[in-house]
């Protein structure tokens, strides 16, 4: 890839971004390309030591604060017509649900996830204080109950131990699945801004 | 490592990397790859992030019929350095602290 394609592929990418966000960031890139070219290397070199442009894109998407993208996306590109400010006002009771709607199914989708991952951590816990109980049950059935029973108190918290060590696994890697996730899901949301600037 | 560590640590890399002299972006990354492997995109935005703290100060200069922007360090950069110098005490103590974690057993 050469420079052109790397810069023009840059700035498509950022395009939800302002205007002089993008301008500055070119500049940076552009800079570097220009300096290691000096050290020596090619300009297709050059080009390749910065990295895949989608990964750049990504991780600039994912550090912009969503309100920025927003508020970049709703500034019009130029002067509103009087007819258009009517309708934005007349039509706020139809967009201003609807936005508050859809800000509304991606909280819930948070809130499912992590309502998962928290109700697994809870039978994890139910579990744990389980075994623990069993174990005091089988000390006290040694002096009350005799062995048989207080051994078979002993094997559930045995078996209750168990499976609780097997689900503090589970449920570790599954919190870490969960934040991969939610950090997904937002940079999805940001990317629609971004997206839709493209199209229009 | 912790996220937020790393940043601050980045953070003074970065400002120890234009201490002595101004420097640009491609030679901060260079001096500090015996340290530190940085990308641009994270250099841009700890640069970024110093300026608005003004830990630094930006001017451009030609450079071989283009522009090249410098990077000059402030007061508060300095004091920033400093500070890192000091909090090195106390990581350091707490550090023998975790590593000889065991010693109150012994």
């Amino acid at each position: 890839m050469n420079r052109q394609e790397f810069l023009g592929r840059l700035d498509s990418g950022l395009a939800g971004l302002p205007q002089e966000d993008i301008a500055e960031r070119l500049a940076f890139y552009n800079e570097m390309i220009n300096d290691r070219m000096e050290d020596g290397l090619t300009e297709e070199e050059a080009v390749a030591a910065i990295g895949p442009v989608e990964e750049i894109v990504s991780q600039i998407i994912a550090e912009t604060p969503l309100p920025k993208l927003v508020r970049e996306r709703i500034r019009p590109k130029r002067q509103l017509q009087v007819w258009e400010i009517v309708l934005l006002i007349l039509g706020a009771p139809l967009w201003i649900p609807l936005l508050i709607a859809f800000f509304a199914v991606v909280l819930s989708l948070y809130i499912i996830i992590w309502a998962v991952i928290f109700s697994l951590w809870v039978v994890f816990a139910a579990i744990a204080v389980s075994s623990l109980a069993c174990l005091g049950t089988s000390v006290w059935l040694i002096f009350r109950g005799g062995l048989i029973p207080a051994s078979g108190a002993f094997g559930a918290c045995l078996v209750l131990a168990g499976l609780a060590v097997f689900l503090f696994f589970a449920c570790t890697a599954l919190t870490k699945g969960a934040a991969i996730l939610t950090k997904k899901i937002a940079l999805g949301v940001k990317s629609l801004f971004i997206r839709k600037e493209k199209l229009s | 490592m912790d996220v937020q560590m790393k940043r601050g640590l980045l953070d003074v890399c970065v400002l120890a990397a234009i201490k002595d002299e101004d420097s640009y972006g491609y030679k901060i990354i260079k001096d500090l790859k015996p340290c530190i492997e940085l990308s641009e995109s994270t250099l841009y935005t700890i640069l970024k992030r110093l300026e608005a703290a003004e830990m630094l100060t930006v001017r451009s200069a030609e450079h071989d019929g283009r522009l090249r922007k410098y990077y000059h360090i402030t007061r508060a950069g300095l004091r920033r350095i400093e500070e890192f110098r000091e909090d090195w005490q106390e990581i350091v103590t707490i550090y023998q602290f975790v590593t000889k974690g065991g010693n109150r057993y012994e």
